[in-house]
């Protein structure tokens, strides 16, 4: 999955996040990828942008494991659209992959704000 | 994946979907429709990529791969396309000679016979003692046939030359004259017409004839109405009652087939003069069936004694029977051809692993970016398959041109070669020799790309297109094999040519230039009875036709014989004679019999029939003795004269002028002979044959018999065309209903060394093209050897080598080369040749001479393909050449 830098603000997703995001989401309800892609936007104050690319191979990805199943339907304002929705399979990994996530937060936020003191005190 | 694939439609109308969704979110942000859809399209990015992404799931990836492969060979064909020919070229001629040899092998051998269930039928001989398999004695065969329970039909037939007339024109054909079982055992019905009924199968029945789909179109006419003919067959008038189909062709070339039983039987246990065919019983083997006829054999001998000579059977396939002994001779060739092909794909091997250090650099690339090692084989896998498939392309056209040129140098007497096609069999052959090819040199290729060194061609720089001198090794040994192969050919073309000359350059015991030969028939009833009376009549024709003949401007001497000697092999007719001493001679031939079984007064020699003049015609000299003359008439003492071999052999130390011997079962006449004269030795039976025993007796005397050939031998100093006419228009005027072959001696022997000459023609052509293969690689090999080793002679010289030196580096080289070629290929030789035993003469299978003849052609092509390349390594310039990279 590659991602696309842009010159302002936006921040470059990381890789293996964009699955998470999608998951989470679904757990909404249905939606198509276009209402998914603007959602993660929205959600994240515009600072993630999705490469839409990117975003159909990652939902289809998802299919395939059976994470997330598919079926054409009509939209809001009356356009056909591919909807996605979550298995239950989808749901834990959403559950796993969001605790992981936080550890993960977590820790990168003890080191990077738990002031280097060792290092300091050398220098 | 157990789901559905998604179609790449489908997922490109999600991506339709999701801009129209998108342009309608912005234009509800206010933005107008036009500009909506194209920030949809901007936002969206690079949509035919993202389908282009997600393709490759959806395909089964090695066959995109393999397209992708095959087009970029095929890009890379056009783009080299010296390179491509050269190859194509090259594995064309190794796969176009195998396919056309495998084309006749196809025939020949490999083909089942066309008859229903072929592999029931078989021949049939008897077995003596002594290891000999002569055919069937008349009694032996009736047991044969009442007692064994393993054939479902079983059959004697023997054939020979008739002059058959009552068709458009009076012919000499073969006629068969066959038993009742004869066509049930082919199990094939008559194209028109019947066979042979009941009536038309016992002792003075009805006369019948079969004739064959040939005889049938050419001198019938293609008639459908058989009635009208009754062909005229040495004396008998037979109707026709059916034309066999166009495929039946046993005894090969025969063309009319006639009852066996028309004439009385002539019991005989000892008189081998019927050959044997069967087919088996369902169920039965080959091996049952000669046990089974082997026990009745043995109950024969066991019952007679030595009376018989007989005491078991030998059962062989048909299919076997009828290749005999030229399946030596064609596996020799399909053994020559595969080796053809072997040095075809080294010389194309050695090109390759050239090519592939050409290409270090675009290979490294490829798998820097990601090109895994099953990828960059399957890659040179594309490449070897369109090179190899053009060649088997190419190869297949010119098989189908050599099968339309080998009939020219076939021999004639090869059994089933009208059978050589190229059918599905051989086309399959050419694919299969393609693939294999294709997936050797492919493998071979990838397995020299992914080489440990491919790493650091990338950082090799410049250099790295010269590639390690591992690659050069390599070639080295392919080289090394290419000239061993060569040698193991041309050892045996050579083996094969100094028999071929030493067979032509043996003498055969007189002189063969300008001899015209004469051969036609004379209407000899089929049962033997030729009496003083019709041997008058037959002397007074053939009196007059000499003396007419003589009288020819040209014509130097003119002689008769009952065949012709050397040409016609052994199709002489040989047999036991009888020395009496003093003995009375036999009274019939049971008495015959029974003197034959003391060993002390029997000997062996061939019959020739022959006149007094047949001698000085051919220039054979009289030993001893006197020739035959005027004084010997039809009532005065018969007379022979024996040939120097058998004289040596029968009485060494003695005189055999004055002895009698009684030789009455050649000729049907008990009539005593006395020796009268010993004549120089001839090579009667094939120039490959030590000289022959011959007993001579007079024509005058006995007669031309059913088992002679009547032939005029013409010594000439007319232009050949002159005397023919002549001759022809005097055997119209005496003999009307007598056919007449014409030919020159030198003729009829080209025919019997046909077979010899068509294999050393094949061998040696492949053995010249193996030459020319190995000398292209060597030179290849030379030639990289200077480009690597440039700037090193550079620098030689530079410290001031002489060109000699340099000359002597690079020669030494492919001395080097030449000399491990030619060890291994002789000893490769050595074990080999001897396959090759039966088909030499003269010669023996390790001839010193040929193998240093060979060893010495092969150094001086080797010499002269690797002296171009040294050449120009001496031409170097030390300057440039240390510039040079």
């Amino acid at each position: 999955m590659t991602t696309q830098k842009n010159t302002d603000d936006r921040i470059a997703l990381l890789q293996g996040t964009l699955d998470l995001l999608i998951l989470k989401t679904l757990v909404f309800g249905p939606c198509h990828g276009q209402g998914v892609a603007r959602s993660i936007q929205r959600q994240s104050e515009e600072v993630f942008f999705v490469d839409h690319g990117s975003l159909y191979l990652a939902l289809q990805r998802l299919e395939d494991k059976k994470w997330i199943t598919a079926k054409w339907g009509v939209s809001r304002n009356n356009r056909k659209a591919r909807f996605y929705s979550l298995t239950s399979k989808g749901r834990e990994q959403l559950l796993e992959k969001t605790s992981e996530w936080e550890r993960l937060t977590r820790a990168m936020g003890l080191v990077l704000s738990g002031s280097a003191a060792p290092n300091n005190e050398e220098v | 994946m157990f789901s559905r694939k998604r179609s790449v439609e489908d997922f490109a109308a999600e991506i339709k979907a999701h801009l129209e969704l998108e342009a309608d979110e912005l234009q509800d942000d206010g933005l107008n429709e036009d500009e909506a859809h194209r920030n949809a399209r901007v936002a969206f990015g690079n949509a035919p990529a993202a389908e282009e992404r997600f393709r490759p799931r959806n395909r089964v990836p090695w066959i995109d791969n393999l397209l992708r492969d095959i087009s970029f060979s095929l890009r890379q064909i056009v783009r080299n396309p010296g390179f491509a020919i050269v190859v194509i070229v090259t594995l064309a001629l190794g796969i176009g000679a195998s396919t056309s040899i495998f084309s006749v092998a196809d025939a020949v051998l490999l083909r089942p016979l066309p008859y229903p269930n072929p592999q029931q039928i078989v021949r049939v001989w008897e077995k003596m003692p002594n290891g000999h398999q002569p055919n069937l004695a008349e009694s032996n065969f009736e047991d044969f046939l009442t007692q064994n329970h393993t054939f479902a039909s079983l059959a004697a037939y023997d054939y020979g030359l008739a002059s058959v007339s009552g068709g458009t024109e009076p012919a000499r054909v073969n006629v068969s004259s066959v038993s009742s079982g004869f066509f049930p055992a082919f199990g094939v019905q008559p194209f028109r017409g019947r066979l042979f009924t009941a009536d038309e199968q016992r002792p003075h029945g009805t006369p019948a004839i079969v004739v064959s789909y040939g005889y049938w179109q050419r001198y019938l006419g293609s008639t459908t109405e058989l009635s009208k003919f009754h062909l005229d067959l040495e004396g008998g008038s037979y109707p026709v009652i059916g034309v066999m189909p166009p495929g039946f062709d046993f005894p090969s070339d025969v063309s009319a087939w006639i009852s066996r039983e028309l004439d009385p039987p002539s019991p005989s246990r000892t008189g081998h003069n019927w050959r044997g065919i069967g087919r088996l019983r369902d169920g039965a083997t080959v091996a049952q069936a000669q046990a089974n006829l082997g026990a009745i054999a043995h109950r024969i001998r066991n019952q007679y004694g030595t009376q018989v000579d007989l005491n078991d059977a030998v059962v062989v396939p048909l299919s076997d029977a009828v290749v005999g002994n030229v399946r030596t001779a064609l596996v020799t060739l399909l053994c020559a051809v595969g080796l053809l092909l072997l040095v075809a794909c080294a010389n194309v091997a050695g090109l390759l692993v050239a090519r592939t250090s050409a290409r270090r650099k675009e290979l490294a690339i490829r798998a820097a970016l990601g090109a895994g090692r099953g990828r960059l084989i399957q890659q040179f896998l594309a490449e070897s398959f369109a090179l190899s498939l053009a060649a088997g392309l190419l190869g297949i056209l010119m098989a189908a041109a050599g099968v339309r040129v080998l009939p020219v140098i076939l021999p004639a007497d090869l059994p089933r070669q009208q059978g050589i096609s190229i059918n599905p069999a051989v086309l399959l052959f050419a694919l299969a020799a393609s693939v294999v090819v294709a997936a050797a040199l492919g493998l071979f290729a990838a397995w020299r790309a992914g080489g440990p060194d491919l790493q650091n061609a990338l950082s090799a720089g410049s250099r790295g297109h010269t590639g390690p001198r591992s690659n050069q090794r390599l070639r080295s040994l392919l080289v090394i094999g290419e000239i061993a192969t060569t040698l193991v050919i041309l050892v045996g073309a050579g083996l094969l040519g100094r028999s071929f000359f030493q067979l032509i350059s043996t003498s055969p015991g007189f002189r063969t230039e300008s001899l015209v030969t004469m051969e036609f028939s004379l209407p000899v009833p089929l049962d033997w009875k030729v009496d003083d009376l019709a041997t008058e009549r037959q002397v007074h024709l053939l009196d007059q036709i000499v003396m007419r003949l003589r009288a020819l401007p040209g014509a130097t001497s003119v002689g008769l014989a009952g065949g012709l000697p050397v040409a016609q092999g052994d199709n002489l007719p040989d047999g036991g004679f009888l020395i009496l001493n003093g003995h009375n001679p036999p009274a019939d031939y049971d008495e015959f019999g029974k003197m034959a079984q003391n060993q002390a007064i029997t000997g062996h020699a061939l019959y020739a029939v022959t006149s007094q003049d047949y001698f000085s015609t051919l220039g054979i000299p009289l030993m001893a003795g006197r020739n035959f003359g005027d004084q010997d008439t039809i009532n005065s003492t018969h007379v022979a004269l024996i040939s120097q071999a058998l004289a040596r052999q029968r009485w060494p130390g003695q005189n055999p002028i004055g002895q009698t011997i009684e030789f009455g079962n050649m000729d049907g006449n008990l009539k005593p002979l006395t020796i009268i004269g010993i004549v120089g030795d001839v090579r009667a039976s094939g120039l490959d044959a030590p000289p022959a025993s011959v007993i001579y007796v007079n024509y005058r005397q006995r007669g031309m018999q059913q088992n002679s050939t009547p032939t005029i031998l013409m010594r000439t100093t007319a232009p050949n065309g002159q005397i023919d006419s002549a001759a022809r228009v005097i055997f119209h005027n005496l003999a009307p209903d007598v056919p007449v072959k014409f030919s020159t001696y030198a003729m009829e022997l080209g025919g019997w060394l046909a077979e010899r000459r068509f294999l050393l023609l094949l061998v040696s052509l492949f053995a010249l093209a193996a030459l020319l293969l190995a000398a292209v690689g060597l030179y290849g090999v030379v030639a990289f050897f200077v480009t690597l080793r440039t700037q090193e002679i550079g620098v030689r010289m530079a410290i001031g080598a002489q060109r000699s030196d340099v000359l002597r580096l690079v020669l030494g080289e492919a001395a080097r080369m030449a000399s491990f070629g030619l060890i291994i290929g002789i000893v490769a030789s050595l074990a080999i040749t001897r396959l090759l035993s039966s088909l030499l003469f003269g010669v023996s299978a390790t001839d010193p001479l040929t193998f240093v003849g060979v060893a010495a052609l092969l150094s001086i092509v080797a010499l002269a393909a690797s002296w171009v390349p040294a050449y120009r390594a001496m031409r170097v310039d030390p300057v440039s050449a240390l510039r040079y990279e």
